[in-house]
């Protein structure tokens, strides 16, 4: 038998075989979620509906007076918004979000966001790529490759709804279906096809009238058409019609049929249109909720207008506090409804703001560092990932990708981004997200 | 056991065994025939790897290698196992025998050599392809560039060195273990004896398993730097008629740079194009399902591929069939029989009249055109000529083959045959406004492709000009493409897909994976266009292309060489700095020996027209996706070289067909048929065509801004025009963003249903006071049942049946009698009025909604 020396000897890049079992035994943990799954499904068990509700704040709020607050920095990074703890211990966030503060343990912040570009659009938010070099047709918003890779859960429903307006300054538009097909687009209740569901200079008996004559009229034998394109043409008149009449998408649109309370708890926001962005309709995290309730998959909102260059306080203030209700509120609702294992939630924007204040008391584009906000879908909440520096500029932990969370929205909706591919449109399969990016250990452990 | 079943077959078969001993005999046409390769009459193996997968075939195509019972005689030379695989045992020759179930045998001669001796294990020739072939380095594992969970090979194999220190030098060496070969950690995790995110992909109880352990063993060799290099490989058979849920076993041979040859079956990776059609298994059987049509089945080892067709017929008598007015029915008409798959009728004279002038002139056929073609097939009736090719049953009216005849030589002679074909080139050629400055540009471009399809420009000199742009847009418009497609990269892969049918952007970082092209490939067909170069154009903000003058060359990132200019495999000779290397690049595509250039136009045109390429997706003519109907890709292809690629004369070739002009309508046979064209699959209008129809059908101008009113979408000169468009948006016209034809949209959606139902902008125009339902309802020279024999031929080409007329017509009454009565008779009238119009409001609504009107059919 031969002894070897005792000696606790590290591998050159500080790894010792002590500390790479703990690692290994970490691993095998990460594995147990799919096969759980796995034997969920085997079982018989009812695996519920999945699905992600992402809210962008167009612009970019300021990292460090919301969710990131810098108390220790010279008065002229640090600005006038004081820290108050919540109810995670050490997580402190700014005090004009008490109620977050409140349900703090139903989210995670990531702090160390670190690859933003300084380019005013949702692209980033929305595809998890940046916008030069795509490959042809273009990169898919993660709503689109959702819709294509999963398809509808309700057929009434469209798998990807689009809450938001069509807003003025276009890149905030940018994310489109790309070489996920257009037919793979956000339905948009709100934009373009708000005026299309309203009944236009006809009154509901007439299209009843129109509707019998056109099944009179529509005789065409669909069998002609083997590809099933005739067949799902007429699966969507039928849908458009439910939604033209009434339907489950309406349903899921009309607050009306909301209890006033829970209508209330979210509060009223701003229906005006923020700068050249969105307006704050706080109404629309809970159509967002309705809506992942009827089975669609993917539902974004944008939300405001955060592009402080100037009255950086002055705007905070009479923001904050309207994100503060409806966040709260959609946190708190998922919760109570037993959502907050199926529905992820991720708020987020483009860049974070500059650490040093303006002369006009304003702050600039910081694409350096930034925050994310992530609640519900069966993650590990109540917790901060990464951190920046002492002036909020750079990531001093953990530095987190677009791409990261982009992995691991999809690992909640049971998608693979080591497997699944969709072709361009040169047929060249591509990955959902950057190579490299995996799903946050953090998140999901 | 295995003497005593042979000798009972000797018993059993008696005298044809005698018959059948002079084994060299045997050939092909014999009832039972065993092979493994063309040509290879006898067997050899030569070490004791050495495996051969042999197959029986009886009456030349049916396969029953899985069936028969095969036995060596004498024994102890070699082992065949049951699904005919040959195993050597002892030095010696033997003879191996299959017998079929009604008693049939074939014989085969096989030696074995050296059965003793193992050839040395070579890493790149033997342990790259079992990565391969379990999956381990596939595009989703860790062939990703990056690798997967730490450890990374190259995709698909493609790079044996990396791999080898990947595996070898890299984590420390734990990945293999000689000391203890089962236990390194490529096996332990292969088999899923440690958790592995791939699962378990290795069996312990498999050759590759244990070649595996062997390599470790023998201290993880690299092999003879010198050893021989797989050259191709090749499958048997190459093609096969299969009947329906039938069987058949393939074999791959690899062929070696010293000549030698190896049966790597087990080894190559099979896929088969139509997974609806056929499935693979891992040791080479393909299986094909109860549906009829053509399939082929992808073969790959290392980097080469092969390709295997399997055509599976209906097996119908097919007695009837339409005239073969064109060479393109010979050779369809020729598949039909051979499959067995009886076609649907001609369709009737109006429905062609539709569908040819949506294909050509990319709109709806005027009412006048309808009439006008009426009455040419009616004095062709009364004309009376009997068509001596036509054998269809005399029950339906002949086709009026002399007047759709003149309708194509009409249609392709009008100005809207240009402006059809160049909204789809003009989409293909990126012509693209990205800034509001680019407008000069894509119209003078967009003109320039008009005119071009208009004088019926020559296709090779359409494809030289604009290829060789140089200069200024004002002088030459198609410099255009090289504002818009500006990187070495853009050019090199835009005009291999959309002129060759070549799919070349994956060689740009490793070897293709359905094809044999490589990275030296990829940057050689890109060094064409190393030598172009901008400066400033006459406009400030626009370029002009010019020559740099210098040698071309393009550097192989794979390498860091510089690579010369060459057409995909062909080098070309001398080119000399002075020289714009493009002109030769033209020079090599249009000449009539180019195997690339006429059939991807072919094949696109075809697609245009039957709606399905044959090749699909039509500009991926890979030799791994093989045409559904080789023959007539080819003989179109010819065709279009020799008649000095007219593309005119091809659009008339094409719709003159009898198989163009064959009716949806599937008969009880051909519903599922989707490879064959034996009916006309229909297509939903695309954007700007579908657009206009509505526009015609309501009676309403369009308004484009900067553009005279009316404009027609189809003749809108570049994309610009789609984002203030949501009707175009919605409905898919691409928006000129790639080379592929693929960016135009036909899929259904949500949001084109509610639009075309309900979008206010359409609902606006129909009850327009200008509309045509105003007119309509106005119109008191006419009766109800002419003005709806108008809609329907305005919409549909056709006449109503009477029971559409019919209900039509109690709509209309229906309305208008439902309609409250006024205080006067005056008043009464207005709203009587008012009730009809809104009712041919719905009409039109309901018209335009049908499918039969949102089709081309």
């Amino acid at each position: 038998m031969i002894a070897l020396p005792g000696t606790a000897r590290r591998f050159c890049d500080g790894v010792s075989r002590r500390n790479f079992l703990r690692i290994g035994s970490l691993g095998l943990g990460g594995l147990a979620l799919p096969q759980l799954l796995q034997a969920e499904s085997a079982a018989g068990l009812k695996s519920s509906q999945k699905s992600v509700i992402m809210i962008y704040l167009p612009g970019g709020p300021p990292h460090q007076d919301t969710f990131d607050l810098k108390p220790g920095a010279p008065s002229e990074i640090r600005g006038e918004f004081k820290p108050i703890p919540t109810v995670v211990p050490g997580m402190e966030i700014c005090e004009l979000l008490p109620r977050l503060a409140r349900v703090a343990d139903r989210f995670a912040l990531v702090r160390s966001l670190a690859d933003g570009i300084d380019d005013h659009s949702d692209f980033m938010c929305q595809t998890g790529r940046r916008k030069g070099n795509q490959p042809p047709g273009g990169w898919p918003t993660m709503g689109a490759c959702v819709s294509r890779l999963l398809g509808p859960a309700n057929p009434a429903v469209p798998a990807f709804v689009g809450l938001e307006p069509r807003m003025q300054h276009r890149p905030y538009n940018a994310g489109n279906a790309g070489f996920a097909g257009v037919a793979h687009d956000a339905f948009r209740p709100a934009a373009d096809a708000k005026s299309d569901m309203v009944l236009n200079g006809i009154t509901s008996d007439r299209l009843g009238d129109r509707r019998t004559l056109l099944k009179a009229f529509d005789q065409f034998r669909r069998e002609v058409d083997s590809s099933g394109l005739m067949e799902g043409l007429d699966a969507f008149n039928q849908q458009a019609f439910g939604m033209l009449t009434s339907s489950e998408l309406l349903r899921a649109l009309d607050l009306q049929q909301e209890d006033a309370k829970v209508r209330e708890r979210y509060g009223q926001g701003d229906p005006k249109v923020h700068g050249d962005a969105a307006p704050m309709l706080n109404e629309q995290f809970l159509v967002a909720r309705r809506l992942v309730e009827e089975g669609a998959r993917f539902v974004t909102v944008a939300y405001g207008f955060w592009d402080y260059h100037g009255n950086n306080f002055v705007n905070a203030r009479n923001d904050l506090p309207l994100l503060d209700q409806a966040l709260s509120a959609l946190i708190t609702d998922l919760h109570d409804r037993g959502l907050d294992k199926d529905v992820s939630v991720i708020v987020w924007s483009e860049f974070g703001r500059s650490p040093t204040i303006n002369k006009d008391a304003g702050r600039d584009h910081w694409p350096r560092a930034n925050c994310a906000l992530l609640a519900g879908g069966g993650m590990k909440v109540g917790q901060v990932i990464g951190a920046t520096d002492r002036w909020g500029g750079e990531p001093s932990e953990r530095p987190v990708l677009f791409g990261e969370i982009f992995a691991t929205l999809y690992q909640r909706l049971g998608i693979d981004v080591n497997q699944v591919t969709i072709p361009d449109l040169t047929g060249r399969p591509n990955f959902l997200v950057p190579e490299g990016c995996q799903p946050l250990k953090e998140l999901i452990g | 056991m295995a003497r005593f079943s042979f000798v009972r077959r000797c018993l059993g078969t008696g005298l044809k065994w005698a018959v059948l001993l002079p084994l060299t005999a045997v050939a092909a046409g014999e009832p039972l025939v065993i092979h493994y390769r063309a040509g290879a009459d006898r067997l050899v193996l030569a070490s004791q790897d050495a495996r051969q997968q042999l197959l029986v075939t009886a009456d030349g195509q049916k396969d029953l290698t899985r069936t028969v019972t095969w036995s060596a005689e004498p024994p102890g030379v070699v082992t065949v196992d049951r699904t005919g695989r040959v195993s050597p045992v002892a030095d010696g020759t033997a003879k191996i025998v299959a017998r079929d179930e009604q008693g049939q045998t074939a014989a085969f001669p096989v030696t074995v050599t050296n059965a003793a001796q193992r050839a040395p294990i070579h890493f790149a020739n033997q342990i790259v392809p079992i990565f391969t072939k379990n999956g381990c380095n596939g595009g989703g594992c860790h062939g990703k560039a990056a690798g997967q969970n730490g450890f990374r090979l190259s995709l698909l194999g493609f790079e044996p060195a990396e791999d080898y220190d990947h595996l070898v030098k890299e984590a420390r060496g734990r990945r293999l273990f000689p000391a203890a070969p089962e236990r390194s950690l490529l096996l332990t995790k292969g088999a899923a004896q440690l958790p592995h995110g791939g699962g378990k992909r290795l069996d312990p109880d498999s050759d590759d398993y244990r070649l595996l352990i062997r390599w470790i063993t023998q201290g993880m060799p690299v092999g003879r730097a010198d050893a021989p290099t797989v050259t191709r490989v090749e499958v048997f058979p190459t093609e096969r008629v299969m009947a329906l849920n039938s069987e058949q076993q393939l074999v791959v041979t690899a062929h070696y740079s010293d000549g030698s040859t190896e049966d790597v079956t087990r080894g190559a990776l099979f896929e088969p194009n139509d997974k609806d059609m056929a499935a693979t298994d891992a040791v080479g059987r393909v299986k094909v399902f109860n549906q009829s049509g053509e399939v082929a089945v992808m073969v790959r080892y290392q980097a080469k591929v092969a390709v295997f067709r399997a055509t599976v017929p209906l097996g119908l008598a097919v007695n009837q069939l339409p005239p073969a007015r064109t060479f393109v029915d010979e050779l369809v008409f020729r598949q039909l029989k051979q499959v067995g798959l009886p076609p649907s009728e001609v369709a009737d004279d109006l429905t062609f009249l539709r569908r040819v002038t949506l294909d050509v002139a990319g709109r709806l056929p005027s009412v006048e055109e309808v009439s006008a073609f009426e009455a040419a097939v009616q004095q062709e009736r009364r004309e009376g000529q009997p068509d001596p090719g036509d054998s269809l049953s005399a029950s339906a009216p002949k086709p009026a083959w002399k007047a759709r005849d003149a309708v194509i030589d009409r249609l392709v002679g009008s100005p809207e045959y240009a402006e059809n074909f160049a909204a789809k080139w003009s989409a293909l050629l990126r012509n693209k406004r990205t800034e509001p400055r680019h407008a000069r540009g894509t119209y003078a471009f967009h003109d320039w492709i008009e005119a071009q399809f208009d004088r019926n420009v020559p296709y090779d000199q359409f494809v030289r000009s604009i290829l060789t742009a140089t200069g200024d847009l004002d002088e030459n418009p198609p410099v255009a493409w090289y504002r818009q497609v500006k990187s070495l990269q853009g050019q090199l892969e835009d005009t291999a897909q959309l002129f060759l049918g070549q799919r070349l952007q994956c060689a740009q970082c490793h070897h293709h994976p359905y094809e044999r092209w490589s990275q030296a490939d990829y940057w050689s067909f890109g060094a064409f266009f190393s030598q172009v170069a901008y400066k400033g154009g006459s406009q400030p903000g626009e370029d002009a292309v010019v020559h740099r003058r210098g040698m071309p060359q393009a550097t192989n990132k794979k390498t860091g060489q510089p690579v010369k200019p060459a057409g995909l495999g062909d080098p070309i000779d001398r080119l000399s700095a002075d020289e714009d290397p493009r002109q030769a690049l033209a020079a090599w595509m249009t000449s009539p020996d180019n195997k690339f250039f006429a059939r991807a136009l072919v094949n696109r045109y075809w697609k245009h027209f039957f709606n399905r390429g044959l090749v699909e997706p039509e500009d991926d003519l890979r030799d791994t996706n093989p045409a559904t109907n080789p023959e007539l890709l080819n003989a179109m292809a010819a065709e279009f070289v020799k008649g000095g690629f007219d593309l005119k004369e091809l659009v008339r070739t094409l719709t003159r067909s009898s198989v163009y002009q064959l009716s949806a309508f599937p008969n009880e046979h051909n519903a599922r048929d989707r490879h064959h064209f034996a009916r006309y699959y229909p297509r939903r209008l695309g954007a700007e065509s579908l657009f206009d129809s509505v526009n015609l059908m309501v009676g309403a101008e369009s308004k484009f801004d900067g553009l005279p009113p009316g404009t027609r979408a189809v003749a809108l000169p570049d994309n610009s025009f789609n984002a203030g468009n949501y009707f175009l948006t919605v409905f898919g016209r691409p928006d000129s963003n790639s080379a592929c034809e693929c960016e135009r949209s036909a899929d259904a959606s949500l949001s084109q249903s509610l639009h075309l139902l309900n979008a206010k902008d359409i609902q606006d125009r129909l009850a327009a006071d200008v509309g045509r339902a105003a007119a309509l309802a106005k119109d008191t020279t006419r009766a109800d049942d002419e003005k709806l024999r108008e809609l329907y031929r305005l919409a549909l080409a056709r006449e109503p049946q009477p029971q559409e007329l019919q209900l039509a017509q109690e709509y209309l009454t229906k309305k208008t009698q439902a309609a409250p009565a006024g205080k006067d008779a005056a008043e009464t009238e207005a709203a009587r009025m008012k009730a009809r119009r809104e009712a041919y409001e719905d009409t039109l609504w309901a018209l335009l909604n049908t499918k039969e009107f949102l089709f081309n059919h």
